[in-house]
């Protein structure tokens, strides 16, 4: 990472961190919450499916599980909420080796269905499990992690920025690299001595894990789950996330999360018309900029000044 | 010399096609062998099944005294058991030298030392340092076949099989090959099983090929036997006799 990279996303983080505080407004604390929890999930995605190009449709699997888990812990069993971040963290990576172990050994597009019916088969289980789960009004009542709206935001930054820093490290060392290969060229990667298998299932497993957290974040701060957090709409969107912002970069993942979240937002004075114009946007984005919008511009910035 | 690669009755069958049928030969340590055969004779296949990319239906395989029949392929790799592939593989969105640090990262290779460095050894030894740091995109073929050696040669082999090394290359190019396979052969000792369709490239490089036609070995000898071989003129009659190399 050269110099202008650090001082890129330190602007960036600041001025994430700033926000708010001139808005001085509850509304927009929450969306900029909201927004960095986007920004976890993206980036989680972008780590696995991003680097070793293995899509996964079912990411809200592992996110409606962090979020359940949450739920259960501090929602029913009346837990501390802070006890929510590791069990949300654990659950979804065991879910991702009970997928990952038949599927990521095959070729082909086995592992991207799995996922997706993955996911689907357990936003069924929450509603038909509904004595348990509460059904499709979900678990509600559970604490918030911080009380203060501001403090809760900052924690969740700052979980943001962590996910990224450890993803982004993590791709940039010889793992990182395993994963490139594998999306290059899997079987050559394998003549070159690499048990691939491991590297594609033990990665998943990092990925849900992210994924797991910040669906353990979302559930905290909207203090309840619904079998929305496991919906298939959930999965797509944080795919489209990953490509606005530019696939493969982690960071510029974790930025497309937070502006689609923003424009969303933004688009709000639209009324019904909103989706309608966000996926225009969309469908701009995606067939102009094919690498993304935010990782490319980022590029460009730097080549003009150099 | 003891066998480094014994091959016993190995047989694969695709839907009623038996691609390879009871093939048997043995490899001594720091041989270098050449199996001969017209397109479609089940060499590639043979060598899918030594390096575990197939599974075999019959037979024995052992390396280095060992069964690697069950293995999987990073496995046998792992065991000194390397392949290159006859269409050139590089891994799309690497650079040169990161392609062959992939190779220097299997585990039998980091018993030998630092990877970043084991892998400025091997592109300096396959001719590709100063390309090092382009992207694999930009190559040119000939510079994409030792780019497959380097790979390959990154995982430490004992015996290094080589599909169509010549392929699709020029005859500047296959001059350079030719070098950089005798090296790897003369100075380290290393055994090397190669196929090629054609024996022209075959009769400066090898002492003895194993000739195969219909998944079946038909002929085994040195090089100029082959060539004479009633069988082995047979199995290129009607396909192209120039292939064989010696019309």
């Amino acid at each position: 990472m050269r110099k202008r990279d650090w001082l890129g996303a330190g602007a960036l983080v600041a001025l994430l961190a700033a926000l708010p505080l001139f808005l001085e407004n509850r509304y927009f604390t929450g969306v900029f919450t909201v927004c960095a929890i986007d920004g976890i999930w993206a980036a989680s995605w972008d780590f696995f499916s991003g680097l070793s190009g293995r899509e996964n449709f079912g990411h809200a699997l592992f996110i409606g599980g962090g979020a359940y888990a949450a739920a259960f812990m501090n929602g029913k069993f009346g837990f501390n909420p802070w006890w929510s971040i590791p069990v949300g963290i654990v659950v979804p990576a065991a879910l991702s080796l009970v997928i990952g172990f038949p599927t990521l050994r095959l070729r082909g597009p086995y592992f991207a269905l799995a996922m997706l019916a993955a996911a689907a088969i357990m936003q069924q289980f929450a509603v038909i499990f509904w004595q348990y789960t509460g059904g499709t009004e979900g678990i509600y009542g559970m604490s918030r992690l911080i009380d203060s709206s501001l403090g809760n935001y900052y924690f969740v930054l700052a979980t943001l920025v962590a996910t990224v820093a450890v993803l982004k490290a993590i791709a940039a060392s010889r793992w990182g690299r395993i994963l490139r290969a594998i999306k290059g060229d899997e079987g050559a990667c394998e003549a070159a001595g690499i048990n691939t298998t491991f590297y594609k299932i033990a990665s998943l497993a990092l990925s849900a894990g992210f994924a797991g957290l910040g669906g353990v974040l979302f559930a905290h701060y909207e203090q309840a789950v619904t079998p929305d957090d496991l919906d298939v709409f959930l999965s797509i969107s944080v795919i489209i996330m990953v490509y606005v912002g530019g696939i493969g970069s982690i960071w510029g993942a974790a930025c497309g999360g937070i502006l689609l979240n923003l424009l969303l937002e933004l688009l709000r004075g639209l009324g019904e018309y909103r989706l309608w114009v966000f996926y225009i946007i969309l469908m701009l984005v995606l067939f102009f900029m094919r690498g993304g919008l935010v990782a490319p511009f980022w590029q460009r910035l730097q080549g003009s000044r150099a | 010399m003891s066998a480094l690669l014994e091959v016993e009755g190995l047989t694969k069958r695709f839907a009623g096609l038996v691609a390879v049928k009871e093939v048997s030969f043995t490899l001594a340590a720091g041989e270098i062998t050449g199996i001969l055969g017209p397109n479609g004779a089940g060499k590639t296949t043979l060598f899918n099944l030594l390096t575990g990319f197939l599974p075999s239906d019959r037979g024995a395989v052992n390396f280095d005294g060992r069964s690697i029949l069950k293995e999987r392929p990073h496995q046998i790799v792992n065991r000194g058991l390397a392949r290159t592939f006859q269409l050139c593989r590089p891994f799309h969105g690497l650079s040169v030298r990161e392609n062959v640090e992939i190779g220097c990262l299997a585990p039998r290779a980091r018993q030998e030392g630092d990877w970043r460095r084991q892998a400025s050894v091997i592109l300096d030894e396959v001719g590709l340092a100063e390309k090092a740091d382009q992207p694999v995109e930009v190559l040119p073929y000939g510079d994409l076949r030792r780019l497959e050696f380097a790979r390959a040669l990154a995982t430490r082999p004992k015996l290094l099989l080589l599909d169509e090394p010549f392929a699709g290359l020029g005859a500047g190019e296959i001059g350079g090959i030719v070098h950089l396979i005798r090296r790897l052969h003369d100075k380290e000792g290393l055994s090397i099983l190669i196929i090629e369709h054609r024996l022209r490239e075959f009769m400066q490089l090898v002492k003895r090929v194993i000739a195969m036609d219909f998944g079946e070995i038909i002929a085994v000898g040195a090089p100029a036997q082959i060539v004479r071989h009633p069988r082995v003129i047979e199995s290129y009659i009607g396909k192209n006799e120039a292939e064989l190399g010696i019309a």
